[in-house]
């Protein structure tokens, strides 16, 4: 009944009488790996393990511990819903306990007594339609990031023909991008004032490699000139933002795009500086759009880092100062804060080869990464590096002789190594532990508190967290040394989710 | 003693069990698998006990077997008992007796099912 083959499909049924477990997994037969939970904690508990391995869920409503409502409940904050589909499974065949049902997500709904075979029909029919459905979406993704990386790629090769052009290496316009991404990301960390979403984010990262596209139609001879220019031709020089903004606006499709919009304000804008005194339209603070600004000092801090015929390159630190100091034109404060939060990691980027190597990588081995992607769809290839990171961990946690805990707080679940929960005296899986009188008993409830005040305080930067306390374990009072790690969501705002750790007797 | 003699004597359906679940194998795999079921003993504990969600879940699962396996008789004086105890406290003791005698008829003819084959 378990048997263990990788390719079948996870069933999990979950049902506190071991006879209708039986009879369903009789029923399905041999062609589907079988997992049973006896009640709605159990099954949580599977399902934080394999999570979207598992292909369906067959879930009874009235059940011991956790019933099936609550069983929905959590799959639904945990957003599993979505991807596993549940059939419900019950003598509870009222209208109102079905439409509560539906009204959860499940899929379908079977009363009892059922019937063999169409049981097994609706299995199959379930399996088949998330499995296309899965298909699908995996198509479309795996489709929208081929797109997404040939137009990089794309914008990335005209931005270089105009460098190359310009006599330059190439790096500007990775610079320029690599910095805009920097501080943009600040920006939104330090205010919502210009409402920007992450996909904002890579909009304008993206659009900004095009700021100098106008320089195209710059003569040679004023683009090259290794001196001074004159007022006439910095004046000709001058044109290359409005230029750059008309060839995009000439364009005679996609003027609605986002992308060609953003392109269009940072080309025309990208010289505007705060105190209106910019060109070509002299706008002023906010009039300037949040793309631009930031693009121009982006611009601004890379023209000072980096040589030019007519001077040096300055180093980060004189770059800074001046930009700081208001030598370089006037910009908006809110800026001029994101540029000191993140002067480390401007200098780093501005020291190190990574972006040398993505520019190459990108550009000289294009052909050899879309082959490697196609071998295994990005999808496949997570769902695979999942199921080796659990197998791994598994792995570890079972043959670990030190005391390793997980804490998950929606649903509140403590789940402890087989060592651990010997060790402790403790189920391996504990529901609702702050109230769970083992655990009570094991840590007195000021050290709990306490271990709980801690942790709500570390933070995604600075998760790790180290306590000691006393734990009465059944062989007696052990001074305990725990070292455990917060966990955090990956939202925009991290969300506390979880710990995980190890105590050490002392 | 068959198996179709075997539902006579409990008072279910043979027909509609072996119709349901596909071969006479299973269903008699299973009717032999309910002597192991601890649900009655759990429901006549909590209602010992005073504890009617515990009575309620173990005389719901009762209710589920019953209908999985047609064993109507038995279903038919189980299911007014959930019912009842879905709210709280069973109204009388005659719906505990009348489960109780169709229990103890269900489980002595699957044992002599189980003894002729």
């Amino acid at each position: 009944m378990n048997n263990k083959n990788p390719d079948k499909q996870k069933i999990l049924i979950v049902d506190d009488s071991e006879m209708n477990r039986a009879i369903l997994s009789e029923m399905l037969g041999s062609e589907y790996e079988i997992l049973e939970a006896e009640n709605g904690a159990q099954a949580i508990e599977i399902l934080q393990k394999y999570s979207i391995e598992i292909s369906l869920i067959l879930l009874d409503i009235v059940m011991p511990v956790m019933d099936g409502y609550e069983v929905l409940k959590i799959m639904n904050s945990k957003r599993w819903i979505k991807d596993i589909p549940i059939i419900m499974i019950s003598a509870e065949s009222s209208p109102s306990s079905i439409d509560r049902s539906y009204e959860l997500g499940i899929t379908d709904f079977i009363s009892r007594p059922f019937d063999a075979s169409i049981v097994r029909r609706r299995v199959v029919n379930t399996l088949l339609l998330y499995a296309k459905q899965k298909r699908l979406t995996d198509m479309v993704a795996d489709q929208m990031y081929e797109k997404e990386k040939t137009s990089n790629l794309m914008i990335t090769i005209l931005s270089h023909i105009v460098e190359f052009r310009n006599g330059e290496s190439g790096m500007h316009v990775l610079h320029v991008q690599a910095f805009t991404e920097i501080l943009l990301k600040r920006l939104m960390q330090i205010t919502d004032k210009y409402k920007l979403s992450s996909a904002d984010i890579s909009l304008i990262t993206n659009a900004s490699a095009l700021h100098d596209i106008g320089k195209i139609s710059i003569p040679d001879e004023i683009l090259n000139k290794p001196g001074r220019l004159t007022d006439e031709e910095f004046a000709i020089m001058k044109t290359h933002s409005s230029v750059g903004a008309a060839m995009i606006d000439e364009m005679p499709f996609y003027k609605d795009e986002p992308l060609v919009k953003v392109a269009h304000d940072i080309c025309r804008w990208h010289h505007e500086r705060y105190d209106g005194r910019g060109y070509p339209d002299g706008l002023k603070g906010d009039e300037i759009p949040i793309s631009a600004q930031i693009v121009a000092l982006a611009d601004v801090y890379d023209a000072l880092t980096s040589e030019r015929v007519y001077k040096k390159a300055y180093s980060h630190d004189v770059a800074m100062n001046m930009i700081l100091n208001g030598e370089c034109g006037t910009f908006n404060p809110l800026l001029m804060q994101c540029l000191k939060d993140s002067a480390a990691s401007i200098q780093n980027e501005l020291n190190s080869n990574s972006v040398l190597h993505h520019s190459e990588k990108e550009i000289k081995n294009i052909a050899d990464e879309i082959l490697r992607y196609d071998e295994l769809s990005s999808s496949q290839q997570t769902l695979h590096m999942l199921e080796t990171e659990r197998i791994k961990n598994d792995f570890f946690y079972s043959v670990s002789t030190e005391v390793l805990f997980e804490y998950t707080v929606l649903p509140s679940t403590l789940t402890l190594n087989e060592y651990g929960a010997q060790k402790l005296g403790l189920e391996t899986f504990t529901l609702n532990p702050s109230e769970d009188e083992n655990v009570l008993s094991l840590i007195t409830s000021d050290d709990l508190k306490e271990l709980s005040r801690l942790i709500h305080e570390t933070t995604p930067e600075n998760p790790v967290l180290q306590y000691d306390c006393t734990l009465s374990a059944k062989d007696g009072t052990k001074k305990t040394h725990i070292i455990c790690r917060s966990i955090w969501s990956m939202d925009e705002t991290p969300k506390y989710v979880g710990v995980i750790g190890k105590s050490v007797e002392m | 003693m068959t198996l179709k003699e075997c539902y006579a004597k409990i008072g279910g359906d043979y027909e509609d069990a072996s119709a349901r679940l596909m071969t006479d194998n299973i269903v008699a795999k299973f009717a032999i698998k309910f002597l192991d079921d601890t649900s009655y003993d759990t429901l006549i504990k909590s209602l010992d006990s005073g504890d009617y969600d515990e009575a309620f879940r173990a005389a719901h699962t009762i209710k589920g077997i019953c209908q999985n396996l047609s064993f109507t008789a038995l279903f038919n004086s189980v299911n007014p008992l959930t019912e009842e105890l879905r709210v709280g406290a069973p109204s009388s003791q005659d719906l505990i007796t009348k489960v109780t005698e169709d229990y103890e008829r269900t489980i002595s003819a699957i044992k002599e099912f189980q003894s002729a084959i």
